[in-house]
């Protein structure tokens, strides 16, 4: 074993130009996600079915097939079907919020229901518009409670994100793999590209705790 | 001779096929504070709730100041109102909920100083002012930056008493604003809602305090089934009702009182 290697021959920068990447990949496709989730959940929230019956389908289509299925049907697809030139990591930043977008819509929806339906009564007897009273009052104390979910889902989504070397996107995974193509030191490059994947995560999930503690009420179940 | 207040003019209310809420006709006058009673079930939560439309109802007017609330009369007939009006109007009165429902997120002057702000583009220095004359009112000067969940029910709901005068409503509605409190926690929401009566706001109050009832309102409105059955003085209801089904409920009421 030879873990010195990673840090030789500008194997290090090679590597971290590829872990820049994920993160950003990540990051873009978490904030999709997040978009693309609480129109999913409104879309399950509204009084008008054709909006229940979209989202249920989106739903049911981007949370039951594999992301990798998904990553390659825009990629590959697209193309074949409407001559849409795709570029690799376009598409998959796309693919990444659409998919997580399925699952970040369960959080959405699960956080806003689980604000005690007084709060909307409230703020319509004040005088607050369904509209208003949804931004100012409900979302802000569903956010909190979508915080630990959420955490969770963007950990998912970079983990994830390693799939987007199969669509040639030059992030951390597909580096690693190059520059084993290279030098052939299998173990030493994929251990500390984990390493890497767990520092990331963990640094993550410190920010979520973080803004948990910040957005405390006093009213949680702790 | 005072001026009405609210109006409710041949209210119909059903939940599909159970007539909640039948025909009811009712007046408020400026200043009057209506207390509403009845058996469990017997819709006053309802009829109250209907007053600003958080309840909706099929069929009737109600007019509060001179002015169609919920729903409105269209060619001869009752129709919902524009949401937007809808809102507009509900500023002018101002609710108090059986559960308080203060924003949990928001600090206690916040609470109160959100609405003004938000609705009537106050600046933050007169909301800020009012607030704290608010807090004054009801006695909790010293809890305005403190976070809802740490009151206790009393101090919960005078908060959200406060919370409802910031708005300037002409119109306050109590629904069982003490019912989910604890027994020593009664007394001083009662007496906020008694100095609120005596500075002329116009109050509809749904309660189980038959005493504070008593003491309270200027008229007393016994509903059953859905109907108003009966409607008077606190001495003609409390003491010398008129309906035999009054007399039932109100016997039955102040004999439970004895046991406990």
């Amino acid at each position: 074993m030879d873990f010195l290697v990673v840090f030789r021959n500008g194997n290090f920068s090679f590597l971290m130009t590829g872990l820049a990447a994920t993160v950003f990949y990540t990051i873009t496709g978490f904030v999709l996600s997040m978009l693309i989730g609480l129109i999913v959940a409104f879309g399950q929230l509204s009084k008008k079915k054709v909006c229940r019956t979209v989202a249920e389908i989106y739903l049911s289509w981007f949370r039951s097939t594999p992301l990798l299925v998904q990553l390659v049907l825009i990629y590959y697809g697209l193309p074949i079907l409407f001559h849409i030139d795709t570029k690799d990591w376009v598409c998959g930043i796309i693919a990444l919020g659409m998919y997580s977008g399925a699952y970040v819509s369960q959080v959405i929806r699960g956080a806003i229901v689980s604000i005690d339906k007084g709060q909307m009564e409230a703020g319509r007897s004040l005088g607050y518009s369904q509209g208003q009273t949804m931004r100012k009052i409900v979302l802000p104390q569903a956010f909190r409670r979508m915080l630990a979910p959420l955490t969770n889902e963007l950990i998912s989504l970079t983990k994830n994100s390693s799939l987007l070397s199969c669509i040639t996107v030059a992030e951390l995974f597909r580096q690693a793999n190059t520059l084993i193509a290279k030098n052939f030191k299998t173990m030493e490059v994929y251990i500390f590209v984990a390493i890497l994947y767990y520092i990331l995560n963990n640094i993550f999930g410190v920010i979520g705790k973080v803004l948990e503690k910040k957005l405390r009420t006093g009213e949680e179940l702790e | 001779m005072s001026r009405k207040m609210i109006e409710i003019h041949d209210l119909e209310k059903f939940y599909g096929a159970h007539h909640v809420l039948k025909k009811i006709n009712l007046d408020v006058e400026e200043g009057e504070v209506v207390v509403i009673i009845g058996p469990s079930g017997s819709g006053k939560s309802t009829l109250l709730r209907s007053i600003n439309y958080l309840e909706e109802y099929q069929d009737g007017t109600i007019i509060i100041d001179g002015e169609y609330i919920g729903r409105t009369m269209k060619n001869g007939k009752s129709v919902p109102m524009e949401e937007k009006k809808l809102n507009a109007m509900r500023q002018k009165v101002g609710m108090v909920f059986q559960s308080f429902n203060l924003f949990g997120h928001k600090t206690v002057i916040q609470n109160i100083m959100m609405a003004p702000m938000d609705l009537k583009k106050e600046n933050r220095a007169d909301a800020r002012e009012e607030a704290e004359e608010l807090l004054r009112k009801v006695g909790l000067p010293q809890k305005a930056n403190v976070m809802p969940s740490s009151l206790s029910g009393g101090q919960k709901q005078r908060i959200a008493i406060a919370r409802a005068l910031a708005m300037k409503p002409k119109v306050m509605l109590f629904d069982e604003p003490t019912s989910a409190l604890d027994p020593e926690m009664v007394g001083e929401v009662l007496k906020v809602m008694k100095e609120l009566a005596k500075s002329g706001m116009t109050m509809v109050i749904v309660t189980h305090e038959m005493n504070f009832a008593k003491s309270i309102a200027d008229k007393v409105v016994v509903l059953e089934e859905g109907s108003i059955i009966e409607q008077g003085p606190p001495e003609q209801i409390f003491d010398h009702p008129q309906n035999e089904r009054t007399k039932a409920f109100v016997n039955m009421v102040f004999t439970k009182d004895v046991v406990e």
